[in-house]
């Protein structure tokens, strides 16, 4: 049987791509090494596949058909969109999927009882896919299953459905006949806050009550601590793109809601950063 | 209101560098020429409408009737970041918009 390895959480800011290059700016140390620290665990623990819950930022999915929760059936995946080029100076770059692990997660020919996925034979991921595997693993040479959780265009999915999802991925990873080795890999907010007024206000966080909240609800290993405290009115208080939190509650799921080895909301320019990393091997 | 055509227009824009370049050097005639296509016999309905406030606020590329009217923020700040930047230097096009947007709060922007 397949075993779930690890699971982490990174943060995808697409500005990072302009700022964090050698020599490396003080306050973005921290977050390049926990990037660099959740990589070397992969390779460290001879990940196979990577199964990457994020958000689609209203690029490939928006109004006109918008998905709670679609999973990517193709052989591969072009990365980023011609505006992130421009906006945040991105490259162009291809992600090898990985369609059994799909097939197997999605239910191939009835829908899981647990998660009713769409699925998506085509699919250009943007930066909230693509930032995190360019830090971990950087030649792009890990195949991965990509899960979009819709948390931009409202109604959002409940908190309660990201511990349901993390769960079934780690059920379907236990069952799949293969001995390859798989990450979850989640991508998210601490508080944050585009386009309101309170966006990009200099260093430190729009919410240091919610980071702290939420960094010990997985440094503790309290689910129902992180489900309770993501209620939508209270994450929007926290910063209007704030939402997107709630994939890391996959990852603490899918370890059955114990402690993170690591779990930190590391400070920089811009919006505290979460880092959040299981080993499970 | 069409919170809706509002987000859709200006992701039509921001995702595309020429339309970008189009909007900035005519705003009245990308508008225009925007709303007069749509739905046919061999697309998907698209019936391209805007109300004249918002038709006026995308022609005069102002922020804070777009977020006043309902643009989602995230769509709007990374538009008019494309549409302002090479005019409007990065830090003060940030202050200036957080200075637009802070007397309307947060309004209503589900559609």
């Amino acid at each position: 049987m397949a075993q779930l390895v690890m699971a982490a959480a990174t943060p995808h800011n697409p500005l990072l791509w302009r700022t964090m290059h050698e020599p490396m700016p003080d306050d973005l140390r921290g977050v390049a090494d926990n990037f660099a620290l959740i990589g070397r665990t992969m390779r460290e623990l001879g990940v196979d596949v990577i199964v990457e819950v994020g958000t689609d930022h209203v690029r490939q999915f928006y109004s006109d058909n918008c998905p709670a929760f679609i999973i990517g059936k193709a052989d591969s995946y072009h990365g980023t969109f011609e505006n992130e080029v421009r906006t945040f100076g991105m490259e162009y770059c291809e992600v090898q999927g990985h369609r059994e692990l799909a097939d197997h997660i999605a239910g191939r020919t009835v829908l899981t009882d647990a998660i009713d996925f769409a699925v998506s034979h085509e699919w250009r991921l943007d930066h909230g896919f693509i930032i995190p595997l360019a830090y971990t693993t950087p030649d792009f040479d890990i195949p991965v299953v990509p899960i979009h959780v819709n948390a931009t265009l409202p109604p959002l999915p409940r908190p309660e459905r990201f511990a349901v999802l993390g769960r079934h991925i780690a059920e379907s990873v236990r069952t799949w006949e293969s001995d390859a080795r798989v990450a979850l890999l989640t991508s998210g907010h601490m508080a944050t806050e585009i386009g309101g007024p309170r966006q990009f206000m200099g260093a430190g966080s729009p919410d240091p009550d919610f980071d702290r909240d939420a960094v010990r609800w997985f440094r503790d290993g309290d689910l129902e601590a992180a489900i309770a405290g993501c209620t939508y009115e209270r994450i929007m208080a926290a910063g209007n793109v704030t939402y997107q939190h709630v994939n890391i509650i996959a990852a603490l799921a899918a370890m059955d809601g114990r402690p993170a080895d690591l779990a930190e909301a590391t400070e920089s320019r811009y919006a505290s950063s979460p880092f959040f990393l299981w080993r499970n091997a | 209101m069409s919170k809706y055509m509002i987000n859709k227009l200006m992701r039509a824009i921001e995702m595309s560098d020429s339309a970008v370049v189009a909007y900035v050097g005519d705003t009245e005639a990308f508008v225009d020429a925007w709303l007069a296509g749509g739905a046919g016999p061999d697309s998907v309905t698209d019936d391209r409408a805007l109300t004249p406030e918002e038709r006026a606020a995308f022609i005069a590329r102002d922020e804070a009737e777009l977020y006043r009217l309902g643009a989602h923020p995230y769509l709007l700040w990374h538009f008019i970041e494309a549409v302002w930047v090479h005019e409007v230097p990065w830090p003060d096009l940030n202050e200036r918009y957080r200075e637009a947007v802070r007397p309307h709060g947060y309004p209503d922007y589900v559609c």
